[in-house]
């Protein structure tokens, strides 16, 4: 087990060298000078030049790369041109936010998603099953925007059961916060369930087929352990996988959602980073948002492994 | 003091200087005192020091509106009031202005106000060691002297005739900041602003709420009359229209770009739309240097061909206003004639006709959706007329180093809403200048732009500045599209909102029902 760990913490190197080297890229890539960005409406051609060279932007991109990957690697991932905010301040301000949206979303995802999934496996073929298999298909395909719109007119003007934007820190009001997130963490679990509900349901009704379920059968467990105990765990992997991906999606925040109901989270700052041209926060939160990604896919495979000891002892 | 273009959130980070505000006056009996507002902004707020944020954008105009004060206010009539001067003389030739400053008035740490207070303000920005992008807006004025401590003075290296209107604009050049607290403060102060200003900065988390407190100790005894205003950035139109329906915000900023919205409130009883048509307007310049603008015919035309009221349905419902010359509604200078071309579509074909040649070229256009609409209906009309216009979409902040190194053939531009038209006009249109973006040099329009910005008599301007707008309408080397048009919504228990000079939403001085 161990040795499985170490490999694959080893194969996370390269990947994160990647990433960083992507992410530089893409930020530097961008159309618009960083300088002109800054001197704006004065950007005289003489001015432009002694900010580029003062930010070493003339420098050969290889260069500006290493010495960038330099300071992260010390932990300095740069202050915002803008804001004189740290990127590491920024991200730290914001993170709490997307986290606690993430689980919430993640958390009513597999709520709605898991017993459905069993309950469809069950009767599969059944009107029900269909009935729920239809209408999964149908919300994966409402977008997160709609859905918000649809939510907030619904709960917040016509009902005023919930607000519809804002946002209030948890140690500052508890239940204030949760009402906050009620809207947005079920516009996200909206478009969660369909895909948790339809990998877990297709995956169990095949586990169900499995002899040594009939075995179970036969020996008169009761249904309800059959299905919960033995059934559930063997065909949550792919279930694990999608659930991995999405939290490592929402690191990131959800842009539109965040923006949509003015959560100040990840995605706004970013959203944020993008439309003033705050490339140094932008570069260290692409870097940020990614390096989580990576690292919640590595956790997945930690997973599997606990729940498949052929993966923990195998060549997978 | 340049013009900048707009189309969407991004643009507002080059809009220019160009904001004012306007010390309400209304009858002293209404007022009520106390209470608090939610104000719903369409931006998070970057920051107040002018040497990290450059230039404000519109949510950062109406924090500084009630945290800071400028030397002068406009009037409901557009008229310069007193405010942090009490009054102002100038030279014969326009070149020095001296102000009288109010005496006892504190920043809100104590540090008193007065001449040396706005000298280092205006040093600070100056210093080209400090490369602030904000330099370039007060690029007129030589330098400040602080001779005692009530008086500054002003030496300009232009003249200017309408000076104190041009201070009354809550921009980063204008608002004076405490020079203690950016001292001790560095790199803090920016999100720790201390000014004179009716309400005192009391919390702020970052990307969400701002939350300011009435300065017990402002000058103006009596004011403000809220004790709180929270600005929340919503950066959604749908969401922020809807947590104004829901009561959770009393005020929202707006646009014309969020026409379905904006007459769902105006036939809402509990809500009022305040709007307010400025000066100045969208405007697009043609580069007269490079084919086929080279010839005046080919610019008439596609200038006859744009139909605004059909283009104004097309993109905003029929909201925006038709804009015939530079000034608009909002400016004091008002033309019989200001030499519009009309619109028509035969004389423009005809034209095209004329001039032999494939009309063919290359337009740039912001890359958001409605900077593509508006492209989409441009190459429309000018297709019915014979001309084929390629679009180009370039980034925001593509646009303004395209524009100053003159590489295009048409580009799109804005004069923003100022108290007085010379140094947008003077700027856009004098050969020479950087902004000159027409390439364009006529030596009568040079006189009337020299001959505008000494002249005091508002009549003799008036006739300079609309024969300056004949001479562009007939020379066609811009045109205009539509008017500058600001829009708030709010309770209809708000009241006192001033008129929204350069979209500054200024709500330090109204109160609630």
């Amino acid at each position: 087990m161990l040795g499985f760990v170490a490999r694959r913490l080893l194969y996370l190197v390269p990947v994160l060298v990647a990433v960083s080297l992507l992410t530089f890229l893409i930020a530097s890539l961008l159309p618009g000078d960083l300088a002109y960005v800054i001197l704006g409406d004065q950007a005289t051609p003489e001015k432009v030049a002694a900010l580029r060279h003062d930010m070493g932007l003339d420098q050969p991109i290889w260069w500006r790369y290493l010495s960038w990957l330099g300071h992260v690697l010390q932990g300095d991932f740069g202050r915002s041109f803008r804001t004189g905010q740290t990127v590491l301040q920024a991200v730290a301000e914001r993170l709490p936010v997307s986290i606690e949206l993430m689980l919430l979303a993640e958390i009513t995802g597999l709520a709605i998603g898991v017993p459905l999934a069993i309950a469809c496996a069950v009767r599969s073929g059944s009107a029900f099953d269909r009935f729920m298999t239809g209408t999964a298909f149908g919300m994966l395909s409402v977008p997160a925007f709609l859905a918000a719109i649809l939510l907030i007119y619904l709960f917040a003007v016509e009902l005023r059961w919930l607000p519809a934007t804002g946002y209030v820190p948890f140690a500052e009001d508890p239940i204030g916060n949760l009402r906050f997130f009620v809207l947005p963490a079920l516009t996200l679990a909206l478009a969660e369930w369909p895909g948790i509900m339809r990998v877990l349901r297709s995956d169990m009704i095949a586990t169900l087929q499995e002899d040594y379920i009939a075995l179970a059968k036969a020996k008169g467990l009761k249904a309800s352990r059959i299905l919960f105990v033995h059934a559930l765990k063997p065909s949550s992997l792919t279930l694990v996988t999608i659930t991995g991906i999405n939290i490592g999606r929402l690191i990131g925040g959800a842009l539109i959602v965040e923006t949509i109901f003015a959560l100040p989270g990840i995605g706004r700052l970013l959203v944020g980073a993008m439309y003033t041209r705050d490339l140094i926060i932008l570069q260290g939160v692409v870097l940020f948002v990614a390096t989580g990604f990576v690292l919640m896919n590595f956790i997945v495979d930690m997973f599997y492994a606990v729940l498949d000891p052929r993966i923990r002892h195998g060549h997978a | 003091m340049t013009a900048a273009i707009r189309s969407r959130r991004p643009a507002q980070i080059f809009l220019g200087a160009a904001f004012a505000l306007a010390l309400f006056s209304g009858p002293a009996s209404a007022q009520k005192q106390g209470g608090s507002i939610t104000f719903g902004v369409e931006l998070d707020i970057s920051g107040f020091d002018p040497l990290k944020v450059g230039a404000y954008d519109t949510a950062t105009f109406t924090a500084a509106a009630a945290i800071f004060d400028t030397l002068v206010s406009l009037d409901d009539k557009g008229q310069p009031q007193p405010k942090l001067a009490l009054s102002w003389t100038h030279s014969d030739d326009y070149k020095i202005w001296t102000f009288k400053l109010r005496p006892g008035v504190k920043f809100h740490d104590g540090t008193p106000f007065n001449a040396e207070a706005v000298k280092v303000n205006f040093d600070r920005q100056k210093d080209p060691a400090n490369k602030c992008r904000c330099a370039f807006y007060i690029a007129y004025i030589h330098d400040v002297q602080a001779p005692d401590e009530l008086t500054a003075v002003y030496n300009l290296n232009d003249p200017a005739v309408n000076l104190p209107s041009l201070f009354t604009i809550q921009s980063q050049n204008n608002v004076i900041q405490s020079p203690t607290a950016w001292k001790t403060k560095g790199d803090d102060y920016n999100r720790n602003p201390v000014g004179t200003g009716p309400y005192i900065l009391k919390s702020w988390a970052a990307g969400d709420r701002m939350v300011l407190e009435r300065n017990p100790d402002y000058w103006n005894k009596g004011h403000p009359y809220l004790d709180r205003i929270v600005l929340k950035p919503l950066p959604d139109a749908q969401s922020r229209f809807a947590s104004l329906q829901s009561g959770e915000a009393d005020i929202v900023w707006d646009d014309e770009y969020d026409p379905d919205n904006i007459q769902k409130a105006k036939k809402d009883p509990k809500m009022t739309v305040h709007t307010y048509v400025g000066s100045g307007a969208q405007v697009y310049a043609f580069n007269t240097k490079v084919a086929p603008f080279d010839d005046l015919r080919v610019r008439q035309a596609l200038v006859m061909a744009i139909d605004r009221k059909k283009m104004s349905q097309g993109i905003t419902n029929g909201l925006s206003i038709p804009a015939t010359n530079p000034y608009g509604e909002g400016s004091w200078v008002k033309c019989r004639d200001d030499g519009a071309l009309p619109t028509d579509i035969e004389k423009a074909r005809a034209l095209i006709k004329d001039y032999g040649k494939p009309v063919e070229f290359k337009m740039i256009i912001s890359a958001t959706p409605r900077g593509r609409n508006v492209g989409q209906v441009l190459q429309q009309f000018w297709k019915q007329v014979g001309a084929n216009m390629e679009i180009e979409q370039v980034d925001q902040a593509t646009i303004v180093p395209r524009a100053f190194m003159r590489q295009f053939q048409l580009t799109p531009w804005r004069i923003v809403d100022l108290a007085d038209p010379d140094p947008q006009m003077y700027a856009n249109f004098h050969t020479g200048s950087p902004v000159a973006l027409a390439n364009y040099s006529n030596p009568e329009l040079d006189r009337l732009l020299e001959h505008a910005r000494v002249t005091a008599d508002p009549e003799k301007r008036t006739e300079d500045y609309c024969a300056v707008s004949r001479l562009i309408n007939q020379e066609a080397i811009w045109f205009w599209t539509f008017q500058n048009t600001y829009y708030a919504i709010s309770s209809a228990k708000l009241k006192g909102l001033p008129k929204i000079y350069s979209g500054v939403i200024d709500v330090s001085n109204v109160w609630m029902e």
